[in-house]
């Protein structure tokens, strides 16, 4: 394990200015309820806007619509972005994951078909990965894929589904091959892409979030047919794409930014009046600690455009990242001291109430801190995880 | 901008050889280590980063934290980080000459009285002072001079740190020291800084031991027929002993490098601070309670770290010093400057 220092250079640094202009313009303090990090509004005018810019799918090829950028430059556009609750949620994913498992084990005939729509924000992904018995233990899904005429027929459940009702497809994670008493779990697995909306025998129904908000979804395959060419890389390899997959979504600042507009906004409002020592130091503290795991995170990116596979230090900083995320929000519901109401007139006190309602999910998403601590304290034993 | 590998290598292999447990017991007893001092000394690294016409080894402030990540790292016993980039550095940029032994500084607390009066002469106590006993000269900076007083005319009063390193009171009566004007950004307040800097990079050493000796244990401590490491419970504190040190040694190393470039580095140093002095608390608590009873004996050396960390993660500034200061650069910012500062 080894985090080593590195600075933007001036290239990524002019994106960085670009970036923030471009903010500046479109969504000025005021102008704008902002989201916390990735839990962001979706708003498919605002993600095309980007797209013109090349920031969706900026790291994917330019032949298939990218930009042919890298790691650190998707960094920084992501950074500022969600620092300033930017509602990036319709692109969120396609940008983050799935394209870039399309890219690794698709055929060109589905890189052709789905990378450029991505790349135009035309085309927003979800996650078709937990069941009603299978969470942390993702290898244990149930949903099944038999073999039929140029495809297969699906059966089961999804739940959980993030934005199923708002995005357009679903890269989805089903067993297609029956798992034989005392076999691999890990074996049998398959990931295929599946429309949201216009696939016969697709069920979505929302399941209310802790906020009372339609965020997840439970999606239901009653013979299903999802066609060969749907097919993501080798039928029966989903497991290794899928832990692939993940390991993009660890590290990034979706880990770590999620209340930074809140805490933007309280210093905003604190603007003009005396502070007394207690909320010097608290801004004091959760300034420092950002410039210490930013510096963490993003030389995790710089790895990944060296062409290295650091699981170990992403599952160290989303672990870390996701931790600091909920004391942060429990650090400014002990600086507030009374209730929080959701409508308040104060848009901090509505962001800080939002975060506290949804904070929970921070350390769960994307793979538990528990299930990280696993994989983390393996690479540190030099074990395989 | 790196350090070059042939200091990591010769600045391990020499503490290596020369830092065992029984050697750093032993230096706790009697209150100093010359063997180890005279081992050091002997290649310069205690004078890197102060000029070569001054008198000093040479090489960058980068260098010099190197060589204190590793000081750190191996809990050698010695008044590295004075000697060279605290008072060795107060000396040279004033012209005073660098004495051939220790120089120590005084880190500064709420009952130092230290006065120079016009003729040069020193009066007044210091405390909390690193390796007091065994210096030359202290290095002191006040009022736009900086003096370089003789520690032969001085009364020690010997104190120790929570490690039981030698943190000593001294006293002067009317003692003559050399003196000269400080240059321009000089002041109490740069001392304080790279003071701070100097504990980040040896935090940094302590907490990547820590954690590795914690990893290295539990994966031979067996309990209920297997490692304990196999244990949920239990890879949860290597893994947050991971990231403590990861996070000291990047804070170190990310303000360390805006310091090397000679620009106004106080944010990144005060961020870096208080960072490593709550990883720094994190991380001693979790190897810790890693380690059981183990832990709890000065027989193992898990405690040369631990306590060494709990001495210096309130040296130079404590968590509310720092969140403090940094708190005050956040409020200047303002809520639209905010990341920008994160950032910058």
């Amino acid at each position: 394990m080894r985090f080593t220092p590195t600075e933007l250079t001036a290239d990524e640094l002019a994106l960085q200015t670009e970036v923030r202009s471009f903010l500046a313009e479109e969504l000025p303090p005021g102008s704008h309820e902002p989201g916390l990090g990735m839990s962001a509004r979706h708003d498919k005018d605002f993600s095309k806007k980007m797209a013109e810019r090349g920031w969706v799918g900026m790291a994917l090829p330019t032949e298939w619509g990218g930009s042919d950028r890298n790691a650190v430059d998707r960094f920084v556009v992501v950074e500022e972005m969600l620092r300033w609750g930017a509602p990036v949620g319709y692109h969120w994913v396609a940008d983050r994951q799935t394209g870039n498992i399309i890219l690794k084990f698709g055929t060109d005939e589905q890189k052709e078909r789905f990378l450029p729509p991505i790349c135009r924000a035309e085309l927003g992904f979800s996650i078709g990965m937990s069941e009603p018995d299978s969470g942390s233990d993702l290898a244990s899904v149930t949903t099944r894929a038999e073999r039929d005429d140029g495809g297969w027929i699906v059966n089961g459940t999804k739940i959980w589904t993030s934005n199923a009702h708002t995005n357009d497809w679903f890269i989805c994670l089903l067993r297609t091959a029956p798992l034989e008493p005392g076999g691999n779990k890990r074996e049998g697995l398959s990931q295929m892409l599946i429309d949201l909306h216009n696939t016969d025998g697709l069920e979505l129904s929302p399941i209310p979030f802790l906020n009372g908000e339609h965020h997840f979804n439970e999606v239901s395959f009653n013979d299903v047919f999802v066609p060969d060419e749907n097919v993501v890389g080798q039928p029966g390899m989903g497991w290794n794409q899928n832990t692939t997959e993940m390991a993009y979504e660890r590290g990034g600042p979706d880990r770590w930014l999620s209340p930074f507009s809140t805490v933007e906004q309280l210093l905003r409002e604190l603007e003009g009046t005396e502070l007394g020592p207690l909320a010097v130091e608290l801004f004091g503290e959760l300034t420092a600690r950002w410039w210490g795991i930013r510096n963490l995170s993003l030389s995790v990116s710089r790895l990944i455009d060296a062409g290295e596979a650091p699981s170990v230090e992403s599952s160290l900083v989303k672990e870390m990242g996701t931790r600091f995320e909920i004391e942060v929000i429990e650090k400014l519901v002990e600086f507030v001291d009374h209730e929080l109401s959701p409508g308040s007139s104060s848009l901090f006190e509505r962001l800080l109430a939002q975060c506290v309602l949804t904070g929970p999910g921070n350390t769960i998403r994307g793979g538990t801190i528990e299930i990280l601590r696993s994989v983390a304290a393996k690479g540190l034993q030099g074990l395989p995880a | 901008m790196s350090v070059d590998s042939l200091i990591t290598d010769t600045a391990t292999r020499l503490f290596e050889q020369h830092c065992t447990h029984s050697a750093i017991q032993q230096a706790e007893a009697d209150g100093e280590a010359p063997g180890i001092w005279a081992a050091f000394a002997e290649t310069g690294f205690p004078w890197i980063s102060l000029p070569e016409e001054a008198g000093g080894s040479g090489g960058t402030l980068l260098d010099a934290l190197e060589v204190l990540r590793l000081v750190g790292y191996h809990a050698a016993p010695i008044p590295a980080a004075e000697t060279g980039m605290l008072g060795g550095w107060l000396l040279a940029s004033a012209g005073l000459e660098l004495p051939e032994g220790i120089v120590t500084v005084a880190p500064g607390t709420d009952t130092d009285s230290l006065t120079v009066d016009a003729t040069g002469a020193v009066s007044g106590a210091v405390h909390m002072v690193p390796w007091g006993r065994a210096a030359e000269r202290l290095a002191v900076i006040a009022d736009g001079t900086i003096a370089s007083i003789p520690l032969a005319g001085a009364t020690v009063e010997p104190g120790t740190s929570l490690a039981g390193e030698p943190r000593d009171t001294l006293t002067f009566d009317s003692v003559a020291a050399e003196t000269a004007p400080a240059p321009g950004g000089i002041d109490v307040e740069a001392l304080r800084f790279r003071g701070a800097l100097s504990r980040v990079a040896l935090m940094a050493g302590a907490i990547e031991k820590m954690s590795r000796l914690t990893v290295s244990y539990t994966n031979e401590r067996e309990q209920f027929g297997r490692p304990v490491a196999r244990f949920q419970a239990v890879q949860q504190h290597l893994v947050w002993a991971a990231q403590d040190a990861a996070l000291a040694r990047m804070a170190a190393e990310t303000a360390g490098r805006h310091a090397e470039r000679d620009e106004d580095a106080r944010f990144e140093i005060a961020a870096a601070k208080l960072v490593a002095n709550q990883a720094a608390t994190r991380a001693t608590k979790a190897c810790h309670q890693a380690h059981g009873a183990m832990g709890m004996t000065q027989e193992y050396e898990l405690h040369h770290s631990s306590r060494r960390l709990w001495s210096w993660r309130s040296e130079y500034g404590g968590v509310r010093e720092w969140s403090a200061w940094v708190g005050a650069a956040a409020v200047d910012a303002g809520a639209d400057g905010l990341y920008p500062l994160i950032t910058r």
